[in-house]
């Protein structure tokens, strides 16, 4: 059964973090505005790109947890988390989520130096964005020995950022099993569909293989392992995002209800406002404390990780689920208006959910991992 | 660090002392076997809660006797000075023996009543009071409510009346736990009824078996009783056992009360525990919704643990903890609900008629003492009112027509 023997220090941020965390709010606060936010969202490639390099190369984000002996900076995923809240707070539309965390971890998991070496420093120095296909959601991409090396045809879908990452790592299927590659396809063996989204802060597209040159990334059959590991390291990261956001969300309602006046008193004197500010404030000290949790176990490849990440999954939306319903609902009309943020953030919660699963998907998962299924023979 | 040995040894030290004065639990309880009860509040007689009573203070004054008390006192209190966060290695560490499970008078006695007459207590009450409380020689109650003055404690009517180099208590004192088996009642009473109402409240220590003092058990919702009223008729108090200056007794009483919220992060989490091993150990395979419900429980009590681990983590970086304090209690009456909703989906008609089977029908204990802790301690809308005007900094309720 499941034991909690986490050490408590690794549950508070550090000295470092801290100050990583004022440097990191101070430029997105210069950079990210919501009205910024917005214009980035429809620009061509959907982000920012002067940000992308300003956080790649004065803070050095993108390398914080890669190897330094892949041009990172060695740091572990405990000092990325603290970034992902910050961003997360901003709805900050750079693809870090599919680049730094997801194919970033899956070259990492892949255990393959020649391939973590040859990608990697372009991801830790911000030259290269990247993303996964075929990990999230089921898709049919196969990979087949051609005369010029392998190549991979067929289809995925709702892949983040599937238009306009450089890298794709895709999970496909090897005639010797389940395996990973690296491809920069271009229009001639590649469709890339942008498809309308919910969030317009996170793109996500349709790619059609047709014939794509790609390298394999570690062994035939290791691909389901290595999948499984991103996907838990996605789940880790949103949670960290969701906890940004999720304070963003209480603290412009609380700014709202001290300063707005009806019935001759500021609304934020009624109980009913406070008591539901205060089941908030309960439920993102819950989602921060599992987050933490699960960015720790991340951090020291603890064996808890999968359970780690799933509780701070269950804990993560459904406290973001709640701030961004309460953001809305809690400014009234102003909320519900187009112009206000409020609804940005209720895009990014439940697009979100569709990524690595809805509360109630890890709930199921996590019942599997802890036995919590009755009898089963 | 001079004489602070790093969290492992002391673990390891508390292991070895551990070993050689009680017994190990033996590796799990097996299920189906032993003791099933899950009652939140205990239902003894009298003598039963004195005999209880009093192996557990033998074994805390063996503790104590030994060095493995009172670890965050200085030595004068029989203590180690160590960091608040070593207590909880103890703990941590305790667990795994088959030593007496502390009743709420304890951790009352130790954790509440002790740090308080540390801050407000004079030189001569702190030498006569803390280590015979620390070593629990001495065990201290709560005589806070009253029939009018629940959640608006600061109404409390029971009055101190100075008298000579004494005061006269005279009043009526309700939900207090232990008050059958504690030597000492803090009490809260109103030394003056013409300043505003927080200024005129001040704190005594009463002994609970002096004339005038008569306890009567409160029979609860679960038909049992651990809850009394405290009747005080002219209880005869010297001013030598007055706690903090007279009308500041409002202050020394929030002491307390914060001491109180802490204290109670960890509630109901042993319950929680207890309802996931049904889900594991139910005779059918779970429904998938039963399985999300009992998945839903563990991440609640797992978010309520890591709520106290950062909440200590704090106290031994020497910060202040922040919000994380003071969410735990709601977290507690949180996950007890969420308890219920699953032992009640799992046992359907067993919950509802005794078949006699273990672990069935002793959920009844659990389903209807739970509600008890909503209200106890600060009930869950007064701690919603602390969160949002003292965290959240939101406008403080206004105040009704009397001052």
């Amino acid at each position: 059964m499941f034991r909690l023997d986490a050490d408590p220090t690794l549950l508070l941020e550090t000295e470092e973090q801290r100050q990583l965390r004022v440097v990191l709010s101070d430029l997105l606060a210069e950079t990210c505005g919501p009205e910024t936010v917005r214009q980035q969202t429809e620009s061509p490639r959907g982000y920012d790109e002067v940000l992308w390099h300003r956080l790649a190369g004065e803070i050095g984000v993108h390398g914080l947890a890669l190897p330094e002996e892949y041009g990172g900076a060695g740091y572990t995923f405990a000092e990325l988390a603290v970034v992902l809240q910050e961003t997360g707070r901003v709805l900050c539309p750079a693809p870090l989520l599919p680049t730094v965390v997801l194919a970033g971890q899956s070259l990492l998991s892949s255990g393959d130096r020649q391939a973590c070496a040859r990608w990697l420093p372009g991801i830790a120095s911000g030259a290269l964005t990247a993303t996964v296909a075929g990990f999230l959601h089921p898709a049919q991409v196969t990979a087949e020995r051609g005369p010029d090396g392998w190549v991979l045809c067929g289809e995925a879908d709702f892949v983040p950022d599937g238009e306009g990452a450089d890298l794709l790592v895709v999970a496909a299927r090897a005639p010797d099993g389940e395996r990973l590659f690296a491809c920069e396809p271009d229009a001639t063996t590649c469709d890339r569909t942008a498809r309308r989204v919910l969030d317009p802060t996170r793109r996500q597209g349709h790619v059609r293989f047709r014939g794509v040159p790609a390298d394999p990334v570690g062994e035939a059959g290791q691909a389901p392992a290595v999948v499984d590991a991103v996907l838990d390291a996605g789940r880790v990261a949103l949670a960290a995002e969701h906890v940004g956001g999720s304070a963003h969300a209480l603290d412009a309602t609380l700014e709202y209800v001290v300063h707005r006046t009806q019935f001759g008193r500021v609304v934020g004197s009624f109980q009913a406002i406070k008591h539901r500010l205060a089941d908030l404030l309960v439920a993102i000290e819950g989602a921060r404390s599992a987050s933490a949790y699960a960015s720790a176990c991340l951090a020291v490849e603890a064996p808890e990780l999968p359970v780690a990440a799933g509780a701070a999954a269950v804990a993560c939306t459904g406290a973001y689920r709640l701030a961004t319903a309460e953001y809305v609902q809690l400014h009234g009309g102003i909320g519900f208006t187009w112009e206000y943020s409020a609804h940005l953030y209720v895009r990014r919660a439940r697009a979100d959910e569709a990524l690595f699963g809805t509360g109630d998907d890890h709930r199921l998962r996590l019942a599997g991992l802890l036995g919590l299924t009755g009898c089963t023979d | 660090m001079s004489g602070i040995p790093e969290p492992a040894e002391f673990r390891a030290q508390v292991r070895a002392w551990l070993t050689g004065v009680a017994k190990e639990r033996t590796a799990r309880q097996e299920w189906g076997r032993g003791d099933d009860s899950v009652a939140v509040f205990e239902n003894w007689t009298e003598a039963e809660e004195r005999a209880h009573t009093d192996r557990i203070r033998d074994w805390e004054r063996t503790r104590y006797d030994h060095g493995w008390g009172a670890l965050g006192w200085p030595p004068e209190y029989g203590g180690r000075e160590l960091p608040s966060y070593y207590e909880q290695l103890y703990r941590a560490e305790e667990d795994a023996f088959d030593v007496p499970r502390r009743t709420e008078v304890f951790p009352v006695t130790q954790q509440l009543v002790a740090p308080a007459i540390r801050i407000w207590g004079t030189e001569e009450q702190k030498r006569r009071w803390l280590s015979p409380m620390l070593r629990t020689d001495e065990l201290a109650c709560q005589l806070f409510s009253e029939t009018e003055a629940g959640s608006d404690l600061a109404a409390v009517r029971t009055r101190a009346v100075r008298e000579g180099d004494g005061w006269i208590l005279r009043g009526h004192k309700v939900w207090t736990s232990g008050a059958r088996i504690a030597t000492w009642g803090v009490a809260v009473c109103r030394t003056d009824s013409d300043v505003p109402r927080h200024a005129g409240i001040t704190v005594f220590l009463v002994r609970m078996d002096a004339p005038g003092v008569t306890v009567r058990p409160i029979r609860q919702m679960t038909g049992g009783s651990s809850f009394n009223e405290v009747y005080l008729d002219d209880v005869l108090v010297p001013d030598t056992d007055r706690l903090g200056p007279v009308g500041e007794g409002w202050r020394v009483t929030l002491t307390v009360l914060a001491a109180e919220r802490l204290d109670s992060g960890g509630l109901g989490l042993d319950n929680a525990d207890r309802a996931l091993d049904l889900a594991r150990h139910l005779p059918r395979p779970l429904t998938g919704g039963e399985r999300q419900q009992a998945a839903d429980l563990f991440v609640r009590a797992l978010v309520q643990r890591l709520i106290g681990l950062r909440v200590t983590s704090a106290l031994a970086a020497g910060r202040e903890p922040g919000a994380e304090a003071s969410v735990g209690k709601l977290h507690a009456t949180a996950t007890m609900r969420a308890t219920t909703d699953l032992v009640q989906q799992l046992l359907g008609p067993r919950l509802a008629a005794d078949t006699g089977e273990w672990g069935t029908f002793a959920w009844t204990e659990h389903l209807l003492g739970a509600p008890g802790y909503r209200i106890a301690g600060g009930s869950d809308e007064i701690q919603r009112n602390i969160l949002a005007e003292r965290v959240l900094r939101m406008p403080k309720e206004p105040k009704g027509a009397e001052r």
